[in-house]
């Protein structure tokens, strides 16, 4: 071909890259001003996936259901995410069907709502949406919100086999870590606890006997994802705040915190809307920081017990 | 012939002072305004301390003396508007709860409602907790109205919870272990449903009016004639339009932001202040997964319940200027030490009991907790134990 025929492949192929990211923009997101419009809409399920106890149940969207994150979503006793028979039958009783439109949402800049939405893409639910700024949005801009609660007719959905290719297990992180495997590790925790220089956010329960992040991890915290309003920033913006610490999708990825709940916000942002090859390692600095023998940088030098 | 008596109204002073607290009160509640669920809750229950704390006021709300009047008078007014104010509440209640949480029997407790673990401690907490409201004479929230009244003893009291708040902790983790571990938070819709639970919660109350008016004496009818103004400003309520008030006002809160309780604050505090000190363990097992006036070190200046009951004094004390209650008396040294033991035996009861009459009695009952029952017949029994300690040693 001439280097006019390169040039106009190239701007077309441009073009179409261009569309798609937009279109897996709003396929993954939707806004406040949306659902309020849609909330009669037929297919719409709405589960609300909040942090702090008591919200949901005293105002939640109209026609949303309440999920337990630490109930619902895990094994409570072996540390697992919910087992494919269980999180079946929660969908079900909250009415998801395979036609069904899933909308996530919840407080916290809707923190635990991208955790649901990891949980859900790892049982291969189609069609499930974030509501862009979660709960502080939505009251924020004065949107009803009501204390009673729906009953949806029982739906009829199928879970598959976990798709394990979003999980990064500790054997994974582990070789990445020793250089055995390639992929980009991303720390989205706050920069005190990356350096090492506190175990865990105060108040916290989840602690670890140490400090540090994992070699070769960069530290990207989770709000650089999200403007002040709680939505998640733009494709181009995203692309920017990551690329600025050598981030540009070409290795896969793999997203952690503490406890693996946060890192699933980020894995959304990389994963829906930027599309690089992204997966979250759930098991997070609790799993990792307290193993032996595994390699740690600690820049801070704090030590278990006091310095 | 009697004359209505027209010198009864308070001087402008003190009615423009009253009127400054409600516009303070009023206007504090909007400047800590904001458009975030914490911010109003914050608001909000600044509003509803300062209407509890009229409520208390105005109709004499005291767990320990309306208990008193029955022993030693058989006056069942003021415990006939305790009972009236559970009532009021569990129907309150029960109705939010069946939309918060509509299938009981699901295992799930209702969120942040105060049902605690029903055990040995509950019932130790509840005795001292009766024991120390006897000696210092008053519970907790009177003792905050009383100080709005101007009884200065009541800050001794005060004080006697927070340390009283130390001794729960430090003997906590023993006690935990042994007995609260493995107690049972039981909560009778769970069990009975809310139809049950409600129609067996109120027959027992209705059960204990029955008895209370049985055993009452006629009491002394007051002569006066008074004007509606009167007896609305100037005069104590009927316990009982109290009661039905402060159930509504439970139920309402609850709603809203959280069950009513009074120790949160107090408790906050002192762990707060007794953890910088290094007095306190370092982990106070199983705490902060119980719902109860829960206690946490202190993260922000201004929590909900410390707005609660900032309000609930200066409510009380526009309230007592109104009625001509305002009273200013310093303590004598024996009042004062009768007021910080008595405090120091709440405080501990109350921090093992998880909260105190308000937090445990009241709101554990109104939602259908077994914990607010046991709570209360230990409170009675530690009461009982106090009022004869006072007979024997002349306090």
């Amino acid at each position: 071909m001439s280097i006019k025929q390169w040039l106009g492949a190239g701007v077309l192929a441009a073009a179409a890259i261009v569309q798609v990211a937009q279109a897996a923009t709003s396929e993954v997101l939707v806004s406040t001003d949306w659902l309020e419009q849609n909330l009669e809409q037929p297919d719409l399920r709405i589960i609300e996936v909040s942090v702090n106890p008591g919200q949901y149940e005293r105002g939640h969207i109209p026609g949303a259901v309440n999920v337990s994150w630490h109930t619902d979503l895990v094994d409570p006793v072996r540390r697992d995410i919910a087992s494919a028979e269980d999180f079946q039958k929660l969908l079900r009783e909250a009415g998801v069907s395979s036609d069904s439109t899933v909308i996530l949402y919840g407080d916290n800049n809707n923190w635990f709502a991208a955790w649901g939405a990891w949980v859900f893409d790892v049982y291969g639910v189609e069609n499930v949406k974030l509501l862009d700024g979660g709960r502080a949005k939505w009251e924020k801009e004065g949107r009803p919100l009501t204390t009673r609660q729906v009953a949806h007719a029982p739906g009829n959905i199928s879970l598959g086999e976990r798709n394990e290719a979003l999980r990064a297990r500790f054997v994974d992180v582990v070789a990445v870590a020793e250089g055995k495997q390639q992929a980009q590790l991303i720390d989205i925790r706050s920069p005190d606890e990356f350096n090492g220089r506190i175990f865990a956010p105060e108040g916290v329960q989840e602690l670890a006997i140490r400090a540090g992040h994992i070699p070769g991890a960069v530290n990207v915290p989770w709000g650089s994802a999200v403007a002040a309003d709680g939505t998640f920033k733009s494709a181009d913006e995203l692309r920017k705040v990551y690329a600025a610490v050598g981030v540009d999708g070409s290795q896969p990825i793999i997203t952690y915190c503490r406890i693996g709940e946060r890192s699933s916000h980020t894995w959304f942002a990389l994963s829906k809307i930027l599309g690089y090859d992204v997966r979250n390692y759930d098991g997070s600095w609790t799993e990792y920081g307290n193993a032996v023998g595994v390699p740690v940088v600690n820049v801070a030098g704090t030590v278990w017990g006091g310095k | 012939m009697s004359e209505p008596v027209t010198t009864d109204r308070p001087s402008a002073g003190v009615l423009l002072l009253a009127l400054a607290l409600a516009v303070g009160v009023m206007a504090w509640a909007w400047v800590i305004f904001e458009p975030t669920p914490a911010g109003r809750a914050l608001s909000f229950s600044l509003l509803t301390g300062a209407v509890f704390g009229v409520l208390l006021q105005r109709s004499r709300f005291c767990f320990f003396c309306v208990t008193r009047d029955y022993l030693e008078r058989r006056d069942p007014n003021g415990l006939l508007g305790l009972l009236a104010a559970l009532a009021v509440g569990t129907l309150g209640y029960h109705a939010v709860l069946g939309s918060f949480v509509p299938d009981p029997f699901g295992g799930r407790l209702p969120p942040d409602a105060h049902i605690g673990p029903v055990s040995l401690v509950l019932a130790l907490g509840a005795g001292l907790f009766g024991l120390g409201m006897a000696i210092s004479g008053s519970c907790i929230s009177a003792h905050l109205y009383r100080l709005g009244e101007g009884a200065f003893a009541s800050v001794f009291a005060l004080i006697g919870v927070l340390l009283g708040f130390v001794l729960g902790f430090l003997s906590w983790n023993p006690l935990y272990l042994r007995f609260v571990a493995d107690a049972p938070s039981i909560w009778l819709p769970g069990h009975l449903g809310y139809a049950g639970s409600l129609i067996g919660q109120l027959a027992v109350l209705a059960l204990l009016a029955w008895l209370l008016l049985r055993f009452a004496r006629p009491q002394a009818a007051s002569a006066e004639t008074l004007s509606v103004g009167q007896r609305i400003w100037r005069r104590r309520w009927p316990t009982y339009i109290g009661g039905v008030l402060i159930g509504a006002l439970a139920v309402v809160c609850y709603l809203r932001v959280g069950p009513l309780g009074v120790t949160a604050e107090l408790g906050s505090l002192s762990r707060t202040g007794a953890n910088a000190l290094g007095w306190l363990p370092d982990r106070l097992h199983g705490l902060d997964g119980f719902s109860g006036c829960a206690t946490v070190i202190k993260q922000a200046l201004l929590s909900n319940n410390g707005a609660f009951i900032s309000a609930l004094l200066l409510g009380a004390w526009a309230s007592a200027l109104i009625a001509g209650d305002w009273q200013p008396a310093l303590p004598n040294a024996g009042q004062a030490l009768r007021g910080l033991l008595g405090g120091v035996l709440m405080g501990w009861g109350a921090m093992l009991a998880l909260g105190c009459t308000v937090g445990t009695l009241l709101s554990g009952i109104m939602a259908g907790a077994l914990s607010g029952w046991v709570f209360a017949l230990f409170c009675l029994f530690g009461l009982l134990a106090g009022l004869g300690l006072r007979r024997v040693l002349h306090w």
